[in-house]
């Protein structure tokens, strides 16, 4: 019944990945006019050179043809080369994906470490001054522009404290130039921009495990447990925090996307050679083949994130029936 | 080898063929030469006017060793010299690979792997270069005629068709064949006399022929020597290239000029002008192009010295001049154009939108080049009053609305530019309200880039656009001024066709003699002066910080982002 589930899910997720990728190709190729790509503003450029580009690029046919022989690469596991620089989208992606994956991923920890125990916090003091504090903070995380968070960090903790003789963080890149790459040099690098992504997932996540908390709190069976004698810790944290989290996984499951593209302003705010600021440039200088790449694999990650949250949450959740 | 012994067994094979520039007729042309070889025979970096520029050559001995972080905000594409077109990418390139000939900063051609300038036959047709004997890639091969000719061929060659090079249009044209009838020595025929071949296709990188000569056009286009070269003829050999983030180079020791003091140069992508300035201040990078409103904030900082200088990089706009768009009858005549013109306050443009780091433009050459002329014939100041009078006489009386009409047409018209350009943003705003006190109403829009193109080249139905350029180092402006450009594709969008600029500027092409040239392009001037069709703006400055650690950079008007001859003399005084 599971198998079913999963199979009829997979297949509505293909047709949500073909769409998606198809309504990006058309809203960039709309938009490109006569442009082509890779060409800057070139003089010795004959009329002749530009078209036989544009027919190598394969834009001088309708977007669909260009989109079936797209699809029929990617079936093939070929996903083009790059129509701005020629290498392969492929190596594209692999170049900056563990980039991406390091800074998401170390957000999304920090997110959680944080964001467990303020919503905690928040539920069992709930009313306090703590509480009305916590909910400021977190509005304002998810209010504050990510872009100027981080040009505001920057000019602190980079600028500011260098010019006063202090130690300071670096403000671009993700390790330094020269002699960097081990451990604590990524580290020092990745700190302003894991503070600026994680911001917004501990503000969201804070004041979701409140609320879940508060409401699993008010349930019968801890009401029970108490009655039993149990330990106000045992209650809270085995029966009250253990239940409360489970909508947190399905959330967290919603955030496998944002692995790859969650941190795409972070990254071109601090220059982090990541795939979001790929496609963010790519996308500007109408990379088709490298834009798709990309998109086609996100699309991927929110369809399959999607499905396994909701798997998982039908397996811990023994009143879920996966219809 | 050290230094100073290389610099001895050069030296002697130079003083002969410095003798041998005497008893050539254009002497003028090879007294940059000689003074290359004067300086070369030092071994010491060249000591140029410091007109244009500031040099932080200094007189102490270079210390060996340590590394340069160079700074900009775009990213690279790819480092093959035949395949690039951007400037970032040329940029590493030119650290990377020399050509036959390069620029100093003020745009005077000097020999690079050419011992000297090459010889050129009394017809102007054919250039014969000496290559420098004993010249190494970097990896002990060395560097023959041969290379010179592969490099080259992967743009005209029919044989490499299929190499995606943007040379192709011009090296096809320009180029009749080209021989080696020995390793050291190269002759390029070209089809026609061009005045700028030498300038603008003498300075591609020469790309080693061992290594890519095997594999076919289509290999070569998407060839792994593209994002990791092997194989360098320059001053720097490659390392590593963390795409999206920086390139790492390392000392070529192999290098003609001697090797580089410096252990590593490095080139690092920068997210925008604002982080260049502040990673300058911090030191996380040590040379980076400041933006002229970054300027103030920098020159504060006691680390980092600024350099500035005038570059053939300007910004115009464009009349639409096809009667039968919606726009063209208004501007057919000269006396709108021209009080148009009249009525802007370009000195206030360039103090307000560029901060004073910028030239009003007299004429369509930049101050940079030696064609330009200073007091064109018709010297267009700003001046309302003549604006309005111009206007006046040429019928366009103002309306009840204030807006001047004439015949029941309003001199109303649409402006678009790029939109993401802070400058240009504001010029089209000054521009707005400085036409609107003369009676003209002119709306400024915004549309991105690749559109802001498609209408120069094909689509054409603006009324009036805004757009940058950049000039090269020959003084030739065909690109936008000669009719042949009106066609699709070209960049004379306002369609400006006159036989008289036509034939300055063909004339001026198709003669090797600079006095001629010179007196061609100063008629042209006059003309375009008068006739007013793309209005030049303003003349930007390069700016540049370096921090003072660094030293032998000598930026110029044309040794900004490649062609610099000195990569190789740059040290850094703490070693590090």
């Amino acid at each position: 019944m599971l198998a079913k589930y999963v199979a009829r899910r997979f297949l509505a997720s293909l047709v949500v990945v073909l769409g998606v990728t198809l309504i990006t190709l058309v809203l960039m190729d709309r938009t490109r006019g006569t442009y082509v790509p890779g060409i800057d503003l070139n003089p010795s450029l004959r009329p002749e050179d530009i078209a036989r580009l544009r027919a190598d690029l394969g834009l001088d046919r309708p977007f669909y043809l260009w989109y079936i022989t797209w699809i029929w690469g990617v079936l093939h596991g070929d996903f083009g080369r790059s129509m701005i620089d020629g290498s392969t989208v492929m190596s594209h992606i692999l170049d900056r994906l563990p980039n991406t994956l390091e800074l998401t991923a170390t957000a999304i920890v920090i997110g959680l470490v944080v964001a467990v125990p303020l919503g905690v916090v928040g539920a069992l003091r709930r009313g306090s001054r703590v509480d009305h504090t916590m909910t400021v903070v977190s509005v304002a995380g998810f209010a504050v522009p990510q872009f100027w968070m981080g040009l505001i960090l920057i000019l602190v903790f980079s600028v500011t404290l260098e010019q006063h003789g202090l130690p300071w963080l670096p403000s671009s890149g993700a390790f330094s130039a020269v002699n960097g790459g081990d451990v604590l040099d990524r580290i020092q690098h990745l700190i302003l921009p894991a503070t600026v992504l994680s911001f917004f997932y501990t503000s969201t996540w804070s004041r979701f495990i409140r609320s879940s908390m508060l409401e699993v709190l008010s349930q019968d069976y801890i009401r029970t447990a108490r009655a039993k004698g149990m330990s106000e810790r045992r209650v809270v944290y085995l029966h009250g925090l253990r239940n409360a989290l489970i909508p947190l996984i399905t959330l967290i499951g919603l955030e496998l996307p944002g692995l790859v593209s969650g941190g795409l302003v972070v990254e071109v705010v601090f220059g982090w050679p990541g795939i979001g600021k790929l496609a963010f440039e790519r996308a500007l200088q109408y990379d088709y083949t490298t834009v798709m790449g990309v998109t086609f694999f996100a699309t991927l990650l929110v369809v399959a994130g999607n499905l396994i949250a909701d798997v998982l949450y039908g397996i811990l959740d023994p009143r879920i029936r996966l219809a | 080898m050290s230094r100073e012994e290389g610099a001895d067994d050069g030296g002697f094979a130079q003083f002969e063929q410095f003798l041998e520039a005497w008893s050539r007729r254009d002497f003028l042309k090879r007294a940059g030469g000689a003074a290359a070889y004067m300086a070369f025979l030092g071994g010491a970096v060249e000591f140029l006017d410091a007109c244009a520029g500031t040099s932080t050559t200094t007189t102490t001995t270079p210390k060996k060793g340590g590394h340069v972080v160079e700074g900009n905000f775009s990213d690279i594409r790819t480092l093959n010299s035949m395949l690039s077109s951007d400037t970032a990418s040329n940029q590493v390139i030119g650290l990377m690979f020399d050509g036959l000939l390069n620029y100093r900063k003020n745009g005077d051609l000097i020999p690079a792997l050419a011992a000297d300038l090459p010889k050129t036959s009394s017809d102007g047709l054919t250039y014969t270069f000496k290559l420098r004997s004993n010249l190494k890639f970097s990896d002990g091969q060395p560097i023959t005629s041969d290379d010179v000719k592969f490099t080259y061929q992967l743009a005209y060659d029919p044989q490499y068709a299929a190499v995606s090079s943007p040379r192709r249009g011009d090296l096809s044209k320009y180029i009749a064949s080209i021989d080696t009838p020995d390793p050291q020595t190269v002759v390029i025929k070209t089809t026609q006399v061009f005045a700028p071949f030498l300038a603008n296709h003498a300075l591609y990188g020469i790309l080693p022929k061992h290594v890519l000569g095997s594999m076919t056009a289509a290999q070569i286009n998407t060839a792994d020597f593209n994002t990791a070269p092997s194989v360098t003829s320059g001053a720097f050999k490659f390392v590593k290239w963390d795409k999206g983030q920086q390139v790492t180079m390392a000392r070529n020791d192999n290098y003609w000029a001697g090797a580089p003091y410096l252990d590593q140069w490095i080139y690092k992508v920068l997210p925008d002008s604002v982080a260049v300035t502040n990673q300058l201040k911090t030191g996380e990078i040590d040379i980076g192009p400041v933006d002229p409103g970054q300027f103030d904030a920098l020159k504060t900082t006691s680390t980092v010295a600024m350099s500035e200088f005038p570059v053939p990089t300007f910004t115009f706009y464009a009349y639409q001049l096809d009667p039968s768009k919606s726009a063209g009858p208004l501007f057919q005549d000269k006396a709108v154009r021209q009080a148009l013109l009249y009525a802007l306050n370009r000195d206030q443009i360039v103090s307000a939108v560029y901060f004073g780091h910028g030239t009003v433009a007299n004429s369509v050459e930049p101050p940079t080049s030696w064609a330009y002329k200073d007091k064109p014939t018709t010297l267009i100041k700003f001046d309302k009053a003549k604006a309005e009078s111009l206007l006046d006489g040429a019928g366009w009386a103002k309306g009840a609305d204030g807006i001047r009409a004439k015949n029941g047409l309003k001199l109303k018209f649409t402006m678009i530019t790029n939109a993401g350009n802070k400058q240009r943003e504001s010029m089209l705003q000054i521009m707005q309200q400085s036409w609107h006190d003369i009676g003209v109403e002119a709306t400024p829009s915004l549309i991105q880039f690749p559109q802001l193109v498609s209408q120069i080249v094909s689509i054409r139905t603006f009324d009036v656009f805004l757009v940058g350029f950049n000039w090269m180092q020959d003084p030739d402006v065909s690109p936008l001024y000669h009719s042949r450009n009106t066609a699709a594709g070209g960049f004379n969008g306002a369609l400006f066709k006159n036989d008289q600029a036509d034939t300055l500027l063909d004339q001026a092409l198709t003669t090797l003699d600079k006095t001629k040239r010179k007196q061609l392009y100063f008629q042209f001037q006059d003309l375009m002066s008068d006739l007013e069709p793309s209005p030049v703006i303003l003349f930007n400055t390069g700016i540049y910080g370096v921090n003072t650690r660094v030293q032998g950079t000598d930026f110029g008007p044309f040794n900004q982002f490649q062609n610099r001859p000195w990569n190789h003399a740059t040290w850094v005084t703490d070693g590090k």
